[in-house]
């Protein structure tokens, strides 16, 4: 196994600039993942590892050794792909054995390989089948067990699970997590999904338009969003996002519309300090957005859109001016259309990002990745306080 | 009483469902054979389309000159001889035409046509479907431009073109001519099976251990060759029919094609209609055979072809 670095790699095409001067450290056994939407450089990223693109500028290290110009053969890799790419013509013993043969390992050697990595992966009764005659999960297996063969150095992923139904993705996914762990191997994953993205990594790198916008553990892309791209690329449903002007007149808060965001003091200072604004985006995630029939202090009026239970938790849509806003509360609260109701955000988990960057804008003692998640009980709280609110001053009395 | 009524019901209810079971049996029997009959029918009207002209040309093979004009025409003709069949062997009675040689000149021609095909179509396929270039899609429009053409357009050219070379009268100056018409198609078709097999396959191989060209050995070819059987077929048999360029081309006698010699039975002399059946059949042995033999690939290289795996 071995450590992976990429030093300001740029990719392009002609005029088009696929990826554009992403560096990033895998380190030894880590598995790292490369997310965004389609189209972000992240497949490119990948195969410049895997040397199946050349790379135009910037190095590729792995082990120490730079493999810009090494073929793909000799950098001593194994890649997934999204549709298994397991050779059509062969059985799935002559699939797990070509990368074997190809290295000229011995006949018995290549056979007690294959035999145990089908062993480990659950196979060997399907050894002297094609791959057509297999199902989509079965495909799945071959094709890991043909990279898990060899014991390479770097495991490349590109959406190995995106062609499973549902439920095997879920089981298979914990069943890569575990290979690794098992393997202690070195892995780049692309996904589109941040679901997959968030599970099954150690670190995940937020790619859009040929760049990384964040590189970190799950929690902290999640919770300390760089960007409004990051911000609004994971969690789901997307964290709630108005844009904006900053009020520092008084108390600090959002305006958006008609209706004022409630904003720390920390915040605020941060922004001044920055000198970012006035112009900015206001998010704040559907868990953190307390909703009331009644007047909640540091609230925000808004009209209910739509309802949708989806049994363990309640997505509630509502209107505040012009914008959708989503927010979440337990399944037993009963809230209809049109209805009324205030949402407070938790202030400790507000992001603020500058409308002109869209970069985060950030306290440097208390970021909200610091701060403390609402606890469930806490959630459930606020959540229990809905048909009794207590009597508080109005939002808009403060003005 | 209440039992009895109740056992009852049940049998009349058994007996009922039994019917119904039995009635579904048989309607489901009977749209198989309707559908078995109406498949069965349509192959034997297109088998008899298909066959008929080969029945038609070896009975008029084995009439005597009277007989081919009789009105109504004769399936079995009264008088049957297989003299016609002396061609082959007897130049006299082929008019002077040697056919045998023509047959050997013909092989020579189409086989040339189809290697060379071959050999030069699967890179030049394989370089539109996989890789980037300057000037691709126009190149290949050109390619395929081709098409649009009748042969006859290029038959002058081509004629300056090889009497320039010193190509005429030339086996290698008509297989020249033929990839006129057979490379462009080849090209395309071979195209098309090298885009349906996915990208990843190769990347998979070239990490697997294999250089680009191991690749392409290994995985690619092994996947078409259904394909390139297929294209080999067509432009052997687009050479072996070939009338015009050969005729063209070709002015001395030993070097005539089939097609070329059997349109020598007509003449406005005489018209062998016997003679020129037997070679039309004679001809057609060659494109039969390769069909049958290689029918599994042809069809594998169709399906393939529409249905994506």
């Amino acid at each position: 196994m071995a450590e992976v670095v990429l030093t300001d790699v740029v990719k392009t095409y002609g005029t088009v600039i696929a990826v554009d001067n992403v560096s990033l450290t895998v380190e030894d056994g880590e598995f790292v993942t490369l997310v965004g939407p389609s189209g972000c450089g992240k497949t490119t990223t990948l195969n410049l590892i895997a040397g199946l693109l050349d790379i135009t500028s910037g190095t590729i290290a792995i082990g120490g050794r730079v493999i810009n110009d090494l073929d793909p053969k000799d950098r001593d890799i194994a890649m997934v792909f999204q549709n298994y790419a397991l050779y059509p013509h062969k059985s799935v013993y002559e699939n797990l054995a070509f990368p074997l043969k190809m290295r000229g390992e011995k006949k018995d050697e290549i056979e007690r390989k294959v035999r145990a990595a089908a062993d480990s992966l659950g196979i060997k009764e399907l050894l002297d089948r094609r791959p057509r005659e297999l199902s989509g999960g079965q495909q799945q297996r071959v094709a890991l067990g043909r990279a898990v063969v060899r014991n390479p150095q770097v495991f490349l992923m590109d959406e190995p699970l995106s062609n499973l139904d549902a439920k095997l993705r879920v089981q298979t996914r914990a069943e890569i997590k575990r290979l690794h762990r098992d393997l202690n191997a070195t892995v780049v994953y692309v996904t589109h999904d941040q679901l997959e993205a968030m599970t099954m990594s150690d670190r995940v790198a937020v790619m859009g338009g040929g760049t990384v916008h964040q590189y970190g553990t799950p929690l902290e892309v999640f919770d300390t969003p760089a960007d409004l791209f990051v911000a609004s690329f994971i969690g789901s449903p997307a964290m709630n996002i108005l844009r904006g002007t900053l009020q520092q007149d008084g108390a600090a808060s959002v305006r958006v519309g008609s209706s004022r965001w409630p904003l720390p003091q920390r915040l605020s200072t941060a922004a001044k300090a920055m000198n970012a604004g006035p112009d900015v985006a206001y998010g704040v995630r559907h868990r953190d957005l307390s909703v009331s029939r009644t007047e909640m202090p540091d609230s925000v009026h808004g009209i209910v859109y739509a309802v949708e239970p989806t049994g363990d938790i309640t997505f509630v849509h509502a209107r505040v001016g012009s914008d959708a806003i989503v927010a979440s509360v337990e399944p037993d609260v009963d809230l209809a259309p049109d209805e009324d109701v205030w949402l407070a955000p938790n202030l400790d988990r507000i992001h603020i990002f500058d409308g002109v960057t869209g970069l985060a804008i950030r306290d440097k003692i208390t970021s909200p990745g610091q701060a403390p998640r609402a606890s469930f009980a806490s959630e459930a709280m606020a959540f229990e306080d809905l048909p009794v609110a207590p009597e508080v001053p109005s939002v808009t009395g403060r003005e | 009483m209440a039992v009895a009524t109740k056992l009852q019901g049940t049998t009349a209810d058994a007996s009922h469902e039994d019917l119904v079971a039995r009635t579904r049996r048989r309607r489901r029997i009977e749209s198989i054979l309707i559908d078995k009959v109406l498949a069965y029918g349509f192959l034997i009207v297109m088998s008899i389309f298909a066959l008929f002209p080969f029945a038609w040309m070896f009975s008029t093979s084995i009439k005597t000159p009277q007989e081919a004009f009789v009105i109504p025409p004769r399936w079995i003709p009264h008088h049957i001889t297989f003299s016609a069949y002396r061609v082959f062997w007897d130049t006299h009675a082929a008019n002077n035409n040697n056919i045998a040689r023509y047959f050997l000149n013909s092989t020579i021609v189409s086989i040339g046509t189809m290697i060379l095909s071959v050999l030069i179509a699967v890179p030049a396929a394989y370089a539109f479907a996989r890789f980037i270039f300057p000037g691709k899609n126009p190149f290949f429009y050109i390619i395929l431009g081709r098409n649009m053409f009748p042969l006859v357009v290029f038959l002058v050219p081509l004629f300056q073109l090889m009497a320039t070379l010193k190509l005429q009268n030339n086996y290698f100056g008509l297989v020249l001519a033929y990839l006129t018409f057979s490379l462009p198609l080849a090209i395309w078709l071979l195209k098309g099976f090298f885009d349906n097999i996915p990208v990843e396959l190769e990347k998979a191989a070239r990490i697997d251990g294999c250089t680009r060209f191991g690749a392409f050995l290994r995985v690619i070819l092994p996947l078409t060759t259904p394909g390139i059987v297929a294209t080999a077929i067509y432009s052997f048999i687009g050479a072996w029919n070939e009338y015009i360029f050969a005729t063209t081309l070709t002015s001395d006698p030993k070097l005539r094609t089939l097609p070329v010699g059997q349109a020598f039975f007509l003449n406005e002399n005489s018209s062998q209609w016997a003679e020129l059946m037997a070679v039309s059949l004679v001809i057609s042995i060659p494109v039969v055979a390769f069909f049958l033999l290689l029918q599994r690939y042809f069809i594998r290289a169709l399906t393939e072809g529409a249905v994506k795996g």
